[in-house]
């Protein structure tokens, strides 16, 4: 071979190909020969390099850069800067999606740097189709010393010692399988490779078939030797063609080297191999269909035993293993068993090759050792998931495979755990689903694909999955009815026990594992005919809407707005939302997280074409009212004027109800007007949704206190017949640390409280606020308004974790208070008997916790002391269930709230209905607005026996839509914000309204995904 | 090609892993030439031709080159860095064909430094 002053490996698997490594190919040789350079560099194409996502990828020798995502007009700048002139171009190297740093070496990329390849050891590094390549990185070496110096039976002791399981799925101990047959009398056995690898999403056979074929072969003659086998065939569908251009390229250089065929290496042992076309029937993977398949007949299963080893293919000895497992035999056979169980978990030894694909940044091939946590794999080397959407589910094993949810990211992945979460190893699809993503839809995508390639042979399998797929197909078009799960999963387990093979046996499991973690989606699709992840078409009209716990009709009040009819928006708002003005403040918007229009740019700004829409009207409008004399008569109490119960009362008012509302401070609006600062909601805004509900037949009254100066029974006892329990979660949490009672140490709903309601507030130069939530920066800002001179937020998790609204959080940055992330306080220190400092714990981030994110661990002899004179915490709120409770017996929820139906509200006591924080914690105030809608149907329904709520049938819109026209082309409307010095020293609200242009810009920014042709 | 023994193996082994090495990141000596522009206006193309011939005729594939941008000393032009696994860096000035061999042989194979035509270390 000549000297090349540079080797340039090009990836080009069939996945790069795909994505276009040929061109950037000829572009690169085209390049160089026109340069002069042919002599002195050299271009080899290898097989996949494993990081699909970036690809086509180049990495060029000797230094080792790794160039990304080329095209082939990036080659001559390529050629000139990298080859030429020696400088690396900085353009085309890896970006770190969080920090955008580049990166140009591969051992620091982590998604390279995390992985240990051993089955994939050659990837990116040899050209596939030179024999020599693979030679000289140790290629047929094990086969060597196994035809040599070791007889069959310590061949298969080697393997059964490495602890090496069947990669094709069910983890079978090779060693075993090969003992088996082995011991199996008989001349004439077969060594077969399963490469029909047919799992929607998995490509790992592909791989290592296309960048490395010789580690196959290789380990296949070492079983042959091993089982006395003189013919093998490689089973491969014919939708791979690359890898089967190179697996023959790669039988053909071999035999020609002798290393396959007669005499191999002059050990007199002979074996050949060939490969089998497949055409591609996804039951073919099952072995003994396999079998039936090179046979030349139709691919159907028989049943087992008797197994392969005693009878086979045409009926002799055989044994059938994947790709991967063959891949990994030379090097146990060549570095030795102990070498090989040296990693991996008790039960699972060596590496698992798994294909990374789904809502995840790193899309790619990684080979990490059994026993890597699932959390690894998706965040360190995966990259996280794109777009800052959440972590739903991993769905591991194909079609044949389940979900792992994310309380479950420290699971260490091996056979064992992963068959005990409901899902199996298969042969390592890892699909990686967010929280857009619908379980039943998941299920059913799944069930369409087995059911179709069922092979019909045995009932349960044919009839049996496609009874199942009916009956997801009804409940995503919402026909599910009371009942089906469970007779989905009657029916998943009776095809589990009666399939007659694998894929029958199996297919159930998608179904079943989406039960079993997201059972609460498949009875929203059946009792309430709703998709909560927005996307079964017929549940879902507008992906916004379906999002909004209120269900508002977005695309109907924006397009409203966009034609400046903004009464009739407002009204149709108030249908589903009588808050509009306050939550065009502060929603916190799940309705933008949804937005389509975010697949083209930028979402729509739906909260600030809200907010313009209730700046419009200057006193509230009156919604349709259906005036009812008997209901009138009728008394019902809600406690608590916070949004939960402005609504409650709200909607029992159109139905001619005059409730009457019990409010324990002097204002109402609850947390609203309580500790919400009046820099991001001014009051006037609340006192005008207040003033419409006054209006409209309700009444408050104020200043008593439940518990105190009346009680539940008492109500009842007074005549009222319906209650509606709506004291949120007055009390902030204690730190529970030494010092927490000293002067100058108080928690964030106190504080905040007393400004608010009061105007007076604890003082403080050194404020220090612990917590992560809105409240903590509500009471951080709050506290800079109030003149302190330095506010710290201590926060025991990162910014990436905190629950905060990021918006926010920009803003008290902005403002000056400092963020300091991975600190927990220990204890706060005294001076004079008021608080000085407060002693920190450093933290570290651990294992992943119940919630998907990763836990806080103190660090050992790293505390330190913070000096400061006031101390807030923001770590949480509670209700005190016997101040609301009194003797009243009411069951409570786990977590210590009051337990009531999340679709009526309905408590353990007839009359009585729970809503808003004090029956779910802390939450959002749109929540608690749809909390007091259901509470007020369903107080309605108790008392009339009827479902009365008008105001849930769709209102017909009139609005003008072109489907035919392109989307416009404006971008999303900027937040505008008062400046800084305008912000200074007092509480004038922060956030500014969009003028009228801009507005109705916004607006006309919608995609309508509510339209639907007239049929 | 024929049939191969054992040994042979062994032969394709150690002689394509020379070439295949810095694919790995280890290499026994490394020459950087300094192809910024200037470097290339005062021969630094010719220099490079050279010590390319120079490694294929000693069969020497553990010698890997490699190419970088101008140094900052432009009047020095063509410069070559020689960097042996476990030694400090030599960077040779103005350098030509002929230089580049006596570097190559002497130098890189010999493990003589030429001070004569030697800039600095480092």
């Amino acid at each position: 071979m000549k000297v090349f002053r540079s080797h340039l490996l090009l990836c080009g698997g069939t996945g790069c190909h795909a994505s276009g490594s040929l061109p950037v190919k000829a572009a690169l040789i085209d390049e160089i020969n026109k340069r002069g350079l042919a002599e002195e560099v050299k271009v080899v194409e290898t097989g996949c390099n494993g990081f699909c996502a970036q690809g086509p990828i180049l990495v060029a020798y000797p230094e080792g850069v790794v160039y990304m995502s080329l095209k082939p007009e990036d080659m001559p700048e390529l050629v000139e800067e990298y080859l030429i002139k020696g400088r690396v171009l900085t353009r085309l190297l890896y970006k770190e999606p969080l920090s955008k740093e580049t990166i140009p070496s591969m051992s620091e990329i982590p998604f390279f740097a995390r992985q240990e390849l051993r089955v994939l050891r050659n990837r990116g590094l040899i050209d596939p189709e030179v024999i020599d390549e693979a030679i000289a990185r140790d290629g047929y070496a094990g086969m060597a010393k196994a035809l040599t110096e070791m007889t069959p039976d310590q061949i298969i002791k080697e393997v059964l010692d490495s602890g090496l399981r069947g990669r094709g799925g069910a983890g079978f101990p090779t060693g075993l399988k090969w003992k088996f047959c082995a011991q199996s009398p008989g001349n004439v056995k077969y060594v077969l490779c399963n490469a029909d690898e047919g799992d929607p999403g998995a490509f790992m056979d592909r791989s290592v078939l296309e960048a490395d074929p010789h580690s196959l072969l290789e380990g296949m003659v070492i079983a042959a030797k091993a089982i006395g086998s003189n013919q093998g065939y490689i089973y491969c569908r014919a939708e791979y063609p690359l890898a089967i251009h190179r697996v023959n390229i790669a039988i053909a250089q071999a035999k020609e080297y002798g290393l396959i065929g007669k005499d191999i290496l002059g050990t007199g042992f002979d074996f050949d191999v060939e490969i089998y076309q497949g055409a591609g029937a996804f039951v073919c993977g099952e072995e003994t269909a396999l079998m039936t398949s090179i046979e030349g007949k139709r691919g159907t299963p028989r049943p087992r035993p008797p197994f392969p080893a005693i009878s086979g293919l045409w009926q002799k000895p055989s044994i059938l293993n994947n790709v991967e497992t063959f891949a990994n035999i030379g090097q146990i056979i060549l570095k030795g068993a102990a070498w090989y169980s040296s990693i991996g978990t008790e039960k699972s030894k060596g590496t698992k090759v798994f294909a990374l694909t789904g809502d995840v940044n790193n899309i790619g091939l990684v080979e990490v050792p059994m026993g890597t946590p699932l959390g690894e794999i998706v965040y360190e080397i995966g990259g996280g998931i794109p777009n800052g959407k959440k972590f739903k589910a991993a769905q591991l094993g194909g079609p044949s495979g389940g979900c792992i949810p994310a309380q479950y990211l420290n699971t260490p992945i091996d056979f064992e755990r992963v068959t005990e979460l409901g899902a199996i190893m298969g042969s390592g699809g890892l699909i990686v689903l967010d929280d857009d993503k619908c379980a039943v839809d998941v299920a059913r995508f799944f069930m369409d694909f087995v059911q179709e390639e069922s092979c019909g042979k045995c009932p349960p399998c044919r009839v049996g999955t496609k009874r199942l797929l009916e009956m997801l197909n009804d409940i995503c078009s919402g026909k599910g009815k009371e009942g089906d799960i469970e007779k989905l999963i009657a029916l998943g387990n009776s095809i589990k026990d009666t399939a007659l093979c694998g894929l029958g046996q199996t297919a159930p499991n998608p179904v079943l594992s989406t039960i079993r973690y997201f059972r609460d989606e498949y009875e929203a699709h059946i009792r309430q005919k709703r998709c909560p992840a927005g996307v079964c078409a017929d549940l879902v009209r507008a992906p916004c809407q379906n999002a909004c716990p209120a269900g508002v009709d977005v695309p109907g009040f924006v397009s409203l707005v966009g034609e400046k009819r903004y009464d009739e928006a407002i009204m149709l708002h108030r249908e589903r939302n009588p808050l509009a003005d306050i939550c065009g403040r502060i929603c916190f918007h799940p309705c933008e997280s949804k937005c389509r229009r975010s697949t083209l740019d930028l979402p729509l700004a739906i909260k600030q074409v809200k907010r313009f829409m209730a700046s419009q009207e200057k006193e509230a409008l009156i919604p349709e009212i259906r005036k009812n004399e008997v209901n009138a008569e009728k008394k019902i109490a809600i406690i608590g004027a916070g949004p939960a119960g402005l609504s409650c009362a709200y909607f029992l008012a159109r139905l001619g109800y005059k409730p009457t509302i019990f409010e324990a401070e002097s204002k109402a609006g609850g947390m609203l007007v309580q500790t919400i600062p009046s820099y991001r909601l001014p009051r006037s805004v609340v006192d005008k949704e207040v003033a419409m509900l006054q209006k409209m037949g309700v009444q408050i009254k104020y200043g008593a206190r439940l518990g105190k100066d009346y009680s539940l029974q008492g109500l009842r006892d007074q005549g009222y017949s319906a209650v509606f329990l709506a004291t949120g979660n007055p009390y902030g949490s204690k730190l529970g640390i030494p010092g927490e009672n000293l002067t100058g140490v108080t928690d964030a709903i106190s504080y905040l409280r007393e400004y608010n309601l009061t105007g007076k507030s604890m003082p403080g130069e050194r404020v220090t606020v612990l917590g992560g939530g809105n409240a903590a920066i509500d009471a951080a800002r709050t506290a800079l308004r109030l003149g302190a001179k330095e506010v710290s937020i201590l926060y025991r998790r990162t910014r990436a974790e905190m629950p905060a609204w990021e918006e926010e959080v920009h803003e008290a940055e902005i403002e000056g208070v400092k963020l300091n992330f991975l600190v927990a306080p220990l204890a706060a220190i005294s001076a004079n008997g008021r608080v000085s400092a407060l002693k920190c714990a450093k933290m570290a981030l651990g294992d992943y916790d119940r919630s998907g994110r990763r836990r806080p661990i103190p660090q050992k002899d790293q505390d330190f002391e913070v000096k400061t004179d006031l101390v807030i915490s923001a770590i949480g709120q509670y209700i005190d269930k016997n101040e609301i409770l009194g003797d009243l017996n009411v069951e409570l929820s786990s977590n210590g709230y009051v337990k009531s139906d999340p679709l009526t509200g309905r408590t353990s006591v007839e009359w009585l209905f729970a809503g808003g924080d004090v029956a779910t914690g802390p939450s959002s105030v749109v929540e608690a607005v749809a909390a007091g809608e259901k509470a007020a149907v369903s107080i309605d329904s108790f008392l009339t026996g009827a479902d009365n709520a008008f105001w849930r049938t769709e209102k017909p819109l009139d609005t003008f839509f072109d489907p035919d026209a392109d989307p416009t082309s404006d971008v999303r409307a900027p937040l505008q914000s008062l400046s800084l010095g305008e912000r200074m020293g007092n509480f004038n609200e922060v956030e500014k309204v969009l003028e009228t242009s801009a507005a109705i810009c916004e607006a006309k920014r919608c995609l309508r995904c509510d339209f639907r042709a007239e049929s | 090609m024929t049939k191969i023994t054992i040994a042979d193996l062994k032969k394709i082994k150690d002689k394509v892993h020379s070439q295949t090495q810095m694919r790995e990141g280890s290499f026994k000596g490394k020459v950087t030439i300094h192809m910024g522009t200037c470097g290339i206006a005062a021969g630094a193309r010719a220099v490079m031709d050279s010590l390319m011939e120079a490694i294929a005729q000693a069969d020497a594939p553990e010698v890997v080159v490699t190419t970088s941008g101008c140094a900052g000393l432009c009047s020095q032009e063509p410069m070559v860095t020689v960097e042996i696994a476990g030694q400090e860096p030599v960077i040779y000035s103005k350098m030509d064909p002929n230089k580049m061999r006596q570097v190559f042989k002497r130098h890189i194979l010999e493990g003589e430094v030429q001070t004569s035509f030697a800039l600095a270390r480092g």
